[in-house]
């Protein structure tokens, strides 16, 4: 996959750049206004990752400039407004999704992957990892073709794992991701041990290997290896 | 005291001892000048006396005046011609009493013999005048002094009207509602400028508190960003394939530092956008589903410390802002767990208009105020210090009335969403 990552502040760039540049995906840089325009009216992209204030611009308006020339680039709003009218006047511009700041990398590179996937796929896309078998859309798990049942949140969390495999995955990250930003969880980051606890007895149970892997009470990786 | 009260005291005791002092002297100098015609009256009796005597060679009958008594004395020698004028009293024989009288005494030849004359004049009729002119004069006086007063209470009344009106206004006025503080008008100077220096002070504590809002506001926005590259870093070494135990340690306790930090920004912008009412389209939203689905929403939390939770709820629906009533809700839900001990209970209860969160927890009550104060919180409790001082801003803002206390080892937290309407009621009625 390829991506624009139009953010102007460097290390942040940086930290997306590295995490995104995985399995073949191509990251593409723009730090200004200037820029993300040239870059986006030459190049196509699966997944434009988007900050809306940027030096010389607002990124609103890359966006509209966007959808004038009728590109089908994917379009992620990275702000750290969190202002609801302007979430809703850039999902009503044609942008895909709105991730606030601060965020964590895994759940940026899910909700590309989430992007990337409704457009190309229709949605209707089915992850494969060995014998699990995820249907994100009729929210479907089966090892070696038998289903089993999986509660929502429990759904979501494996999705999640499954879309940042071999990556790790912070107990905050997963945390943020199941129960959002409304909840005060701070000081509950441990219970998504018990969380995890049943989605891998779960597919142990049906002959399912063990790919959740500890890292020293800090967070989890889903691989093989 | 009151002012007007004060000032009518004053008034009081002053017309009060003025009006005593001067009827007195009033009553003297009226009483020397009846005193003095009497006296002219009974000298020229006298005068009367010695020429009857003088004419007729014989002293007139003691009662031979009409108004008048007359009193002879034969005397050895006249020594003293001076007249002397003195008060008695003589008894009336006619009306049967005593009465005060006025006489005159002088020694006098009468017939070539002294005598000594006595002449007595009843007062009773000159003390019945004074009496009259007094009345005549005292009455009008005081009735006036009613009047005026009566005319100063009603004037002062409708004078102060305007202040009064001010201080409603000022006790109306809040820094955290959009009206701004309402001038009073009048003719009365100052008044006038009492309203305009409250103004004043009203527009300038606005436009601080507004600045000190943006400024969170900024201050926040502005620690988003650095947050976002602090997260993404912490991102970026996790998937570091040399991170040793320790190492991992530090990283867990950066990630919570952090997204406390997160929390924390995110809590304080919510307060300002609370403040600032930006959380304003309101729905019917049923409070009885909203709770069912955040028990769930939040099952795993109550699972992990073993928590029995119960609902008394009975369909129950509140006119509000979604996002408002669901950080109310989430809000009462996460402290009940948080401040609850493993394997305790919580209640969820809805009626009479009231939602109470009641829980286990600590053994001891809390402070009812304080708990709600920003930043406020116990040593044990690892969350942000927001959580109840948002609570309270949501109630604030949408006039529900929130409280808090501790009743056989149960924390509760009461939220009454119809007082609001009632008192608002009662206060136009």
């Amino acid at each position: 996959m390829k991506f624009l990552i139009v953010e102007d502040e460097e290390s942040l760039r940086n930290s997306i750049n590295q995490y995104l540049t995985v399995e073949g995906n191509i990251c593409d840089h723009a730090s200004t206004y200037e820029q993300g325009y040239q870059k986006l009216s030459i190049y196509d992209y699966d997944c434009i990752l988007l900050d809306l204030t940027l030096p010389d611009g607002e990124g609103l308006q890359l966006l509209k400039y966007l959808k004038k020339i009728n590109k089908a680039d994917g379009v992620l709003i990275i702000s750290a407004r969190n202002s609801l009218d302007q979430k809703i006047e850039g999902l009503s511009l044609g942008a895909d999704d709105y991730l606030i700041k601060p965020f964590h990398l895994s759940e940026l590179y899910a909700r590309v992957q989430s992007i990337v996937r409704r457009r190309h796929f229709n949605g209707n896309s089915i992850f494969h990892f060995n014998e699990i078998e995820i249907d994100t859309t009729a929210k479907e798990t089966k090892v070696n073709g038998k289903p089993i049942y999986l509660t929502r949140k429990e759904f979501e969390l494996l999705l999640y794992f499954v879309v940042n495999k071999n990556k790790v995955i912070s107990k905050a990250a997963a945390v943020v991701h199941i129960w959002g930003d409304d909840a005060d969880m701070a000081d509950s980051f441990d219970f998504i041990y018990t969380h995890i606890k049943n989605v891998r007895k779960k597919l142990t149970d049906s002959g399912c290997k063990d790919y959740f892997h500890s890292v020293y009470g800090v967070g989890y990786k889903f691989t093989d290896s | 005291m009151k002012l007007f009260s004060s000032y009518n005291r004053i008034l009081a005791i002053i017309t009060l001892t003025g009006l005593i002092v001067i009827g007195f002297l009033f009553y003297q100098t009226l009483g020397q000048y009846i005193d003095k015609q009497i006296d002219d009256h009974l000298y020229e009796e006298l005068l009367e006396v010695r020429d009857f005597t003088h004419v007729k060679n014989i002293l007139p009958s003691p009662d031979g005046f009409d108004d008048v008594i007359v009193d002879y004395k034969k005397i050895n020698k006249l020594s003293d011609k001076r007249k002397y004028f003195a008060d008695t009293t003589f008894y009336n024989p006619k009306k049967k009493h005593d009465e005060s009288a006025r006489y005159l005494k002088t020694a006098l030849i009468l017939n070539r013999q002294p005598y000594e004359v006595m002449i007595m004049a009843s007062k009773f009729e000159r003390q019945e005048q004074i009496k009259s002119i007094i009345l005549i004069i005292l009455l009008p006086v005081i009735i006036l002094l009613l009047i005026l007063w009566l005319v100063n209470r009603i004037l002062i009344k409708r004078m102060w009207l305007p202040f009064r009106q001010l201080l409603i206004n000022i006790k109306a006025f809040n820094i955290n509602q959009e009206k701004v503080f309402e001038p009073v008008q009048t003719n009365i100077e100052e008044f006038r400028e009492l309203n305009n220096a409250v103004l004043e002070v009203s527009l300038k504590v606005k436009s601080d508190y507004k600045e000190i809002k943006l400024f969170t506001e900024n201050a926040s926005h502005e620690m988003m960003t650095p947050l976002a590259v602090i997260n993404s870093k912490l991102d970026t070494m996790l998937q570091s394939n040399t991170l040793g135990k320790e190492e991992s340690e530090i990283l867990a306790d950066l990630y919570k530092a952090t997204s406390k930090l997160t929390k924390l920004n995110q809590s304080l912008l919510l307060l300002v956008k609370i403040d600032n009412d930006q959380l304003q389209d309101k729905e019917e939203i049923d409070l009885k589903a909203l709770i069912e689905e955040k028990i769930s929403y939040f099952h795993e939390l109550i699972q992990k410390r073993e928590l029995q939770v119960e609902t008394k709820i009975s369909v129950f629906s509140v006119f509000a802002n979604r996002s408002l009533i669901e950080i109310l809700i989430n809000n009462l839900f996460s402290n009940a767990i948080r401040h609850n001990n493993d394997g305790g209970s919580m209640m969820v209860t809805i009626k009479n208009d009231s939602l109470i969160f009641s829980n286990t927890g600590s053994r001891t009550g809390l402070h009812p105020q304080k708990i709600f104060e920003r930043f406020y919180k116990d040593n044990a409790s690892d969350g942000t210090g927001l959580g109840l001082a948002i609570l309270k801003q949501v109630c604030l803002k949408q006039n529900y009335e929130l409280s808090y206390n501790y009743n056989k080892e149960y924390h509760q937290f009461i939220i009454n969403f119809k007082s609001s309407e009632n008192k608002s009621q009662l206060i136009m009625l």
